[in-house]
């Protein structure tokens, strides 16, 4: 391989990496939600809110850092209200996501018309893009360096969340309470774990992993908010919980695989005659077949442990054979 | 000696369905004992050690634990005053393992992180201090179901249990589990803790109580010890009038075949093999009974002879008719019918009026149907005839059937089922739930059945209702017929080794 070739992979690496992060934060804050026994298909809308807020917020705070921030905390907003009408109201799940997904990309739009006069798209001269950070010692690491230095603070953040919701989730004993409200929510409560404060605590804590993946795409990685800008993502961030497990670390790897496809498409269409649409779609692919194998996966895991457990309900009868015989 | 629980007055009234669950029940325990909490279905023994657990409040009364008055507003002060109840349905996590599912909501830790081999020690100490054996570190999907129990009463003990409430525990056991789980029960009363039983099952409250209360009517009838009391004297007390327990005598000669399976092959949801070769005939005038543990494709089969489930391979016969493939009206029509498991969601539509559930079996026929037009007058005169002949009590033609009890709801089933006279009855766990008056109509309804010439396929979990009922009985074992015994020929033991997958031939050299 010469020396070209290795630049454009680092080159279609970090884009992927770009391209990935607003993906995997929302489907981190979808995977919490997962494990906490709510299934959130809000994660588009919660996004959206973060694209739009982050970017009003980064102007009137003339502070980037600052929009990021509001947008997280809106986010927390708008999970808990989320968490209010389903906890609280018992409204079903997926006609909640509806309504939210619905109300937050008409009314981004409707505000947008009443307030600049702007339907399509808004920004403003004065909004500071989030600078790229470059990490000591590590950015003159060959490869590595560039790979790993030299993005804005959300995707480092991305990064950190990944490694410490894994260690919450699987290391502590807070953890260990919300996989257990996730797969049996009776048997927490019997124990006194209290369920709705653990599933307020992932929606909460989801909807501002949404809202920052979404204040991404409009201050980190452009300077403006466009209609409809989180177009699909919240949705392909629900295929990336799936497809990793609900567990960080696997969540982590199918966001950048989707990202890599993405940043693929992209340099695809440029250097080939392949018909976009046909190029664009590519990401779309690899989600329905990462489903499928989710889907395959969990069917080969209940044979497994209808095979395992009759092996042993076999032992067990032969056991009890020579009792009866003893 | 000293008492671990004096509940006194207690009265709990729910208004949602206006019953009186309990009426100024008095109830105690003594430390060290095994105390048996009998009654029907609808007693009110459920209610009163649910206000012992915390989960309801008492309207009036007050409760004791070692002779202080406390106040039990949730189970997590129930748990905290030192009682642990183990539900009839297990709460467990089945992805983690036991020592995380005994451990859960109290985990040990250091620097806000689990310590996950300390935890394995723990619960193996604990398993050890109180001899229940149990594995730590091994997934609680991967347990048999004696298992988890155990670890659900282990679970309890790790919270510092000394009084234990156990929900109608050996449903889901084999005879011989049971047995093995009434030496944990005695065992834990000799280390001074006090076990409240709650059950219906007069036999097994013979062998390992040594007190019982029998309340009915959410009262309490009598309060006895074991020894000054028997089988028969307590069934009266719980029913309030003589109960005949004994096995099916009389029987009808049976006739032709009415039903055949051959080689019958049938998958379950997830696509695994859950019925594996059964054949088996029922005749004219006979009850053929299906025992074993549940989840051994009783429900696979059920639904595989009713045609709501495809056949993989084998057939299916109705009176030579082969309806392997026929649709559910069309085994219907050939005179089959189906008792199902669920009165609640299969066996009745609860959302709307009584006519309509009585003739969704034969809404096409007539007279109930003209023209493609139902006719009301028709469909009236049936349901006011099967409300009479089936004593469904409160219930009314044209009126919803929601708030009817569940004995009445079986009736109703029962009256749509058996008013066809049909060929072939397949009733699966036809009296799950009822309370004893309403099982002993269930039974004598079908007994009638069988004698005025239906053959039966009685599918139960039950053993005492497969002895009570079945002239033959073939025992379910992982998807196969394990073996078929005559009903004279049947007794516990042996159902319960051909239950377990055991092989009758050595246990007959034995005892030879």
């Amino acid at each position: 391989m010469d020396g070209s070739n290795g630049l454009l992979i680092v080159d279609l690496l970090r884009s992927g990496i770009r391209l990935a992060t607003p993906i995997l934060l929302a489907a981190l804050g979808g995977a919490i939600s997962n494990r906490a026994g709510v299934l959130d298909f809000a994660l588009e809308g919660k996004m959206l809110l973060g694209s739009f807020l982050g970017i009003l917020a980064a102007f009137w705070l003339h502070n980037s850092y600052g929009g990021a921030l509001v947008a997280v905390l809106a986010g927390g907003l708008l999970g808990w209200i989320f968490a209010f009408f389903y906890l609280k109201y018992k409204v079903d799940l997926v006609i909640l996501a509806i309504a939210i997904n619905l109300l937050i990309s008409e009314g981004t739009v409707f505000f947008l018309r009443t307030f600049y006069g702007n339907v399509g798209s808004w920004t403003d001269a004065s909004i500071q893009q989030l600078p790229d950070i470059q990490i000591p010692i590590v950015k003159n690491i060959p490869v590595i360096g560039q790979l790993l230095s030299g993005y804005n603070a959300i995707i480092y953040a991305s990064w950190i969340l990944t490694a410490l919701l894994y260690v919450v989730l699987f290391y502590t004993p807070f953890g260990r309470h919300i996989r257990a409200v996730g797969e049996n929510k009776e048997a927490a409560k019997a124990l006194g774990i209290n369920v709705a404060r653990i599933q307020y605590f992932a929606l909460i804590l989801g909807g501002g992993m949404c809202a920052l993946g979404g204040a991404f795409l409009s201050i980190g990685h452009l300077t403006m908010f466009t209609r409809n800008m989180s177009n699909g993502r919240g949705w392909m961030a629900v295929t990336a919980a799936l497809f990793g497990m609900n567990n960080p670390i696997g969540v982590f790897l199918a966001s950048l695989l989707i990202g890599v496809a993405d940043a693929l498409a992209v340099r695809l269409q440029m250097l080939t005659t392949i018909p976009p649409m046909l190029i664009q779609f590519l990401p779309n692919v690899l989600a329905i077949l990462a489903l499928v194998l989710v889907g395959l996966r969990n069917r080969a895991n209940v044979a497994l442990i209808r095979r395992k457990f009759s092996l042993k309900s076999q032992k067990i009868s032969e056991d009890g054979k020579s009792e009866a015989i003893s | 000696m000293a008492l671990a629980v004096e509940m006194t007055g207690i009265s709990k009234y729910f208004p949602s369905t206006a019953v009186q669950a309990n009426r100024g029940v008095n109830f105690s325990a003594e430390s060290g004992q095994v105390h048996a909490l009998v009654g029907e279905n609808g007693a009110g023994k459920t209610t009163l050690m649910n206000i012992l657990y915390g989960l309801h409040q008492p309207d009036e009364g007050e409760i004791k634990i070692n002779g202080k008055h406390v106040l039990v507003p949730t189970p997590n002060e129930a748990i905290h005053l030192g009682i642990g109840m183990v539900h009839q349905h297990f709460k467990l996590i089945p992805s983690f393992t036991v020592a995380q599912n005994i451990l859960l909501g109290i985990e040990p830790h250091k620097y806000g992180l689990l310590r996950q081999g300390y935890e394995n020690d723990m619960v193996r100490a604990l398993a050890d201090s109180f001899g229940l054996p149990v594995e730590p570190s091994e997934k609680v999907s991967n347990l048999t179901v004696g298992m988890q129990q155990r670890v659900e009463i282990l679970k309890t003990l790790q919270r510092n249990a000394y009084i234990l409430l156990l929900d109608e525990p050996t449903a889901v056991l084999t005879p011989q589990e049971a047995d093995e789980f009434f030496k944990v029960l005695r065992n834990l009363a000799e280390r001074g803790r006090t076990v409240i039983l709650i059950t219906h099952k007069l036999p097994e409250v013979m062998k390992v109580a040594d007190q019982v209360t029998v309340m009915r009517h959410g009262e309490v009838i009598e309060v006895t010890s074991i020894s000054d009391t028997n089988i028969n004297s307590l069934a009266h007390a719980m029913v309030g009038r003589n109960i005949v327990f004994n096995k099916k005598e009389s029987h009808v000669r049976p006739g032709e075949v009415i039903a055949e399976v051959k080689d019958l092959f049938v998958s379950s949801n997830n696509g695994a093999a859950a019925v594996m070769g059964v054949s088996f005939q029922v005749h004219k005038n006979e009850i053929l009974g299906i025992a074993g543990v549940s989840g051994n494709g009783q429900n696979e089969l059920t639904e595989a002879i009713t045609g709501l489930r495809e056949v993989d391979k084998g057939k299916v016969l109705l009176a030579s008719l082969d309806i392997t493939k026929a649709a559910v009206h069309e085994r219907r029509k050939s005179g089959m019918a189906h008792i199902p498991e669920d009165r609640m969601t299969m066996g009745l539509n609860l959302q709307t009026t009584l006519d309509e559930n009585v003739i969704v079996n034969q809404y096409r026929q007539k007279p109930y149907s003209r023209a493609g037009f139902l006719v009301a007058a028709a469909i009236r005169k049936l349901a006011n005839s099967i409300i009479e002949r089936f004593s469904v009590a409160s219930a009314k033609t044209g009126e919803g059937i929601a708030t009817l009890s569940g004995g009445n709801l079986q009736k109703l089933v029962l009256g749509r089922e058996l008013s066809g006279n049909p060929h072939f009855i397949v009733a699966s766990q036809p009296t799950r739930g009822l309370d004893v008056g309403s099982i002993e109509f269930v039974h004598k309804s079908l007994l009638d059945a069988s004698r005025s010439g239906a053959g039966i396929l009685l599918i139960s979990v039950d053993i005492d209702e497969i002895f009570s009922l079945c002239d033959r009985i073939a025992v379910l074992y992982r998807g196969q017929i394990a073996g078929v015994l005559s009903a004279e020929d049947a007794d516990e033991q042996k159902l319960g080794i051909l239950m377990a997958g055991g092989n009758l031939d050595p246990a007959e050299e034995m005892t030879q």
